[in-house]
């Protein structure tokens, strides 16, 4: 691969399906027949700019690192990771809020006075944070995906997670006690590339701003 | 047995004679404008905050050397009535990595300038971005960016509005990140929240060139500001038409790295793509009279253990062959 080849890591899952569409049409569109196949570089219209799609819990690091210059992921993702990138703009889509969920009927009030609370999360540091913030202490179960399902098998007594539409939660019986933390897509960039060459990076993101706003 | 590699660099040839030459160039230059090298032991008896590596030496917990201008600043309090004007040092030190890339074993040369407390300081200033200035050619680096920030220019509006603890650090944070929108989120139902993220825009809104000062203007804090702004201006029209060819000179006024370390006039050397600063520095005018030296001292340190890298990975940004 070129020095001269820019990167951009865009989110798999929830965030890129809202994405991809917003750039179709753009200079940065992703190349169609590449997105049909298993590939994961994938060339967009702007020549030497070609995108990588990464896990959003993997993103920040290729940012951080440098591979990619620059990259799009929830600010939930950021907050929990804390890798060392610069956060140049709320894209303001994907926007969700990270809530407390506990099963129909179950309040904040009977979660409180549980002598040991369990909480199943994937979102522990935002978790512990809360947990400080409320004065409660909790054992964090952590797991990685369809956490919804804890409390319903007595995994955990409620769940922290991110809730945009509130579908699955309902699916599931489940509903929001308490909201902990909104997120929303930010743009992030290395902050070696930004700062040692502004003149690539910031017409790149520029750029990326300009293709999304078109489409808000 | 361990599996994974720490992150201890083992220098075979190339590397090894590469850290030689380089450490001997930049001492030979310091040397010449003055400085004089001393060397701080490798094992620290105090000071062992969280990051350092530490051990037992019989009953006496001790750490290895992880920061020089600290080494050096214990040494010279304890040793010299009057301070050495000039002080140069170069070595290893040794710190835990924050990022899982970053070695444990860091090799660095850099200098310092001190003066008793009340001596103008602007010209020891010029001497080290001058010196800062040079310092590409002499380890053939094709081209730089040298970035001038001011430790004040985010202190003092923090200190005006009372702002400390928690709510600054988020603030800081918040910059380093380059994202007003954090600092708004920050400050959410502050007082101070409206005049405190239209400066932090301020500060965001350049990084290029002498105008970038210019932005200052639209801060709401540009007068507590004048004489930082007026001490920056000076610098650049000092530095300006020296400016050595290949060497480009920014204005960074979000420059909020090592803030609480930092009183005054920062520096910051990167190559065009490298993705880590390869020197960096500034005034730091609280360090000595918290150990009960009344002097004022500012200084930069050259990270070698970067270059090696940048030389392994990006030999193109060189002149000879690495």
């Amino acid at each position: 691969m070129s020095h001269r080849t820019l990167l951009i890591a865009f989110p798999k899952g929830r965030l890129g399906d809202e994405l991809v569409p917003k750039l179709a049409g753009t200079p940065l569109a992703l190349d169609a027949e590449a997105l049909k196949s298993r590939v994961l570089r994938i060339p967009t219209a702007t020549p030497n700019v070609a995108a990588l799609l990464l896990k959003g819990a993997d993103l920040p690091r290729y940012v951080a690192a440098g591979v990619a210059q620059l990259g799009i992921v929830g600010s939930d993702t950021l907050d929990e990771m804390d890798m060392d990138l610069l956060e140049l703009a709320d894209l303001g889509f994907g926007a969700c809020r990270l809530s407390l969920c506990a099963q129909e009927g179950v309040t904040l009030e009977a979660l409180r006075a549980k002598p040991h609370l369990r909480l199943a999360t994937k979102f522990p540091k935002a978790t512990e944070a809360w947990l400080g913030r409320e004065g409660l202490t909790a054992e964090l179960v952590p797991l990685s995906s369809s956490a919804e399902l804890a409390p319903l098998l007595g995994l955990a007594d409620a769940i922290v997670d991110l809730v945009q539409t509130g579908g699955t939660l309902k699916a599931h019986g489940l509903v929001e006690t308490a909201v902990l933390g909104r997120s929303s897509a930010r743009l992030v960039a290395a902050r070696g590339a930004y700062l040692s060459e502004p003149g690539r990076i910031r017409p790149l993101a520029d750029l990326l701003l300009g293709a999304l706003k078109a489409r808000v | 047995m361990p599996v994974r590699t720490p992150h201890f660099p083992d220098l075979l040839f190339g590397p090894a004679a590469r850290l030689r030459k380089w450490e001997g160039a930049l001492m030979g230059l310091l040397e010449d404008h003055g400085y004089r090298e001393l060397h701080p032991s490798l094992v620290l008896r105090e000071s062992l905050p969280d990051g350092t590596l530490r051990f037992f030496d019989g009953d006496e917990l001790v750490a290895l050397r992880w920061d020089f201008t600290v080494a050096l600043a214990g040494l010279l309090a304890r040793g010299f009535p009057t301070p050495p004007a000039r002080v140069a040092y170069a070595g290893a030190v040794f710190r835990r990595p924050v990022q899982p890339w970053e070695a444990v074993e860091r090799f660095e040369v850099g200098c310092e300038r001190i003066q008793p407390e009340g001596e103008p300081s602007a010209e020891a200033d010029l001497e080290l971005a001058r010196l800062l200035m040079a310092i590409p050619g002499v380890l053939g680096l094709k081209s730089a960016i040298l970035h001038l920030g001011h430790a004040a220019l985010v202190r003092r509006p923090l200190e005006a509005e009372g702002l400390f603890g928690d709510l600054a650090d988020a603030v800081v944070a918040a910059l380093s990140r380059r994202a007003p929108h954090r600092v708004k989120e920050a400050l959410d139902g502050h007082p101070s929240a409206g005049r405190l993220t239209a400066h932090a825009e301020a500060l965001l809104s350049e990084l290029n060139g002498p105008t970038t000062l210019e932005a200052l203007q639209a801060s709401p804090y540009a007068d507590l500001l004048k004489d930082e702004r007026d001490h920056m201006d000076r610098a650049l029209k000092a530095l300006l038409p020296i400016l050595p060819p290949n060497l480009e000179l920014r204005v960074d006024l979000a420059d909020v790295a090592g803030l609480g370390f930092y009183t005054g006039p920062t520096l910051r050397l990167w190559a065009p793509g490298a993705q880590q600063e390869l020197a960096a520095g500034g005034r730091y005018d609280r360090l000595f009279p918290g150990l009960g030296r009344p002097w004022q001292a500012a200084g930069f340190c050259v990270r070698l253990s970067r270059l090696l890298d940048l030389a392994d990975t990006r030999p193109d940004l060189f002149e000879s062959p690495q």
